[in-house]
């Protein structure tokens, strides 16, 4: 293919893209790069990407700072002490529910040995129960937006439910109420 | 004397919070990193010459969340999926009326947040100061610490990157 001494190639051409749309090169560079994407409809398809790439990067919403973030800036500047917000992360939830379901499963057990005598602790194991149903309804809601793949039903099949019959078995009670699944 | 200082966290407050953002893809992260800035503005701020006091914040917001970053790397491989939180998926979601049309320019933002997040340092940091936040040339260059011809050496790579893997990701596009 003849094409003239000062032509572009694609390949450099591609690399100017950028600097071309900013009007950053000299003159001469800058018809070079316009003979060439008038003559290369591929080259000219790859300057509308980069021009709404562009657009849409300078059409981002620029957030705002919620109000109590300054706020708890402005108390430190006062001289009070100010924590950071404690907040529960994804890492630590799972390692705070696979602690609370060896608890219940082990604490469950453990227990079953000793409670069938004692009624009054009857109360105090129902109550561990329910937290615990409360941290597995949390496990999985965590897992969920962690993209682990433990659904409910399985939770509810595999550990749930085994865990409560077995402390209800424990009680000498029936305990056939429904885990909570959200929180 | 707070006053003075109220006024300055004010006025930075959202280029601060919306850098540290886009640099974390995570809300809580980006408040934390902003609380920490603007109590360091407040501890250091006799030392802040006023006329860099922007590029300054930019420079201590940047090694922040580099430290969190780092920190997040170090600690987990199950962090947050690149690009961006919840909330920000909100955000950029199109006003365009026609429903497709609204679709396809949404799930090309998230496209480009995620490319975003990909493309690397020095990079990401000149993209989102400048095509984001509308710096000019030499505020980036003194938040960076690089002369202003880098900026845009910096900014053009950068969104030559993100063009590429745009590509990547729709090849029929």
């Amino acid at each position: 293919m003849n094409r003239p001494h000062d032509a572009l190639p694609c390949e450099e051409a591609l690399d100017l893209l950028e600097p071309y749309l900013d009007a950053d090169l000299p003159p001469g560079e800058m018809d070079r790069v316009r003979r060439h994407l008038e003559a290369c409809s591929a080259c000219a398809a790859e300057l509308s990407l980069a021009a709404r790439i562009q657009r849409e990067l300078r059409a981002l919403p620029q957030p705002d700072c919620p109000p109590e973030v300054i706020e708890r800036v402005r108390r430190a500047g006062r001289g009070e002490v100010v924590p950071f917000p404690a907040r529960e992360r994804a890492p630590r939830w799972r390692i705070a529910a696979a602690a609370a379901l060896v608890a219940l499963a082990v604490g469950g057990g453990a227990l079953g040995v000793h409670i069938q005598h004692v009624r009054q602790q009857q109360e105090q194991v129902a109550q561990a129960t329910r937290e615990a149903r409360l941290a597995l309804a949390y496990f999985g809601k965590v897992t969920r937006k962690a993209g682990l793949d433990v659904r409910d039903e399985v939770l509810e099949k595999r550990l749930v439910v085994p865990v409560a019959r077995s402390v209800s078995r424990s009680l000498g009670t029936a305990d056939d109420a429904e885990p909570r699944k959200e929180l | 004397m707070l006053t003075a200082f109220e006024d300055t966290a004010q006025r930075y407050r959202r280029r601060v919070y919306s850098f540290a953002r886009y640099l974390l893809s995570s809300r809580e992260e980006a408040e934390d990193v902003t609380q920490e800035v603007l109590l360091r503005l407040w501890r250091h701020r006799q030392g802040v010459d006023e006329e860099r006091l922007g590029s300054w914040l930019l420079r201590v917001t940047r090694n922040a969340c580099y430290d969190l970053l780092r920190k997040r790397r170090s600690e987990s491989a199950a962090g947050l999926a690149p690009g961006f939180d919840d909330e920000a998926e909100e955000e950029v979601a199109s006003a365009e009326p026609d429903p497709q049309s609204r679709a396809e320019a949404t799930d090309f933002r998230r496209r480009l947040l995620v490319a975003l997040a990909e493309i690397g340092e020095p990079y990401k940091s000149v993209v989102i100061l400048r095509e984001v936040q509308g710096l000019p040339h030499r505020e980036i260059g003194e938040t960076l610490g690089i002369p202003e011809v880098t900026v845009r050496v910096h900014l053009h790579r950068g969104r030559k990157r993100l063009r590429e893997l745009m590509k990547e990701d729709v090849p029929h596009e």
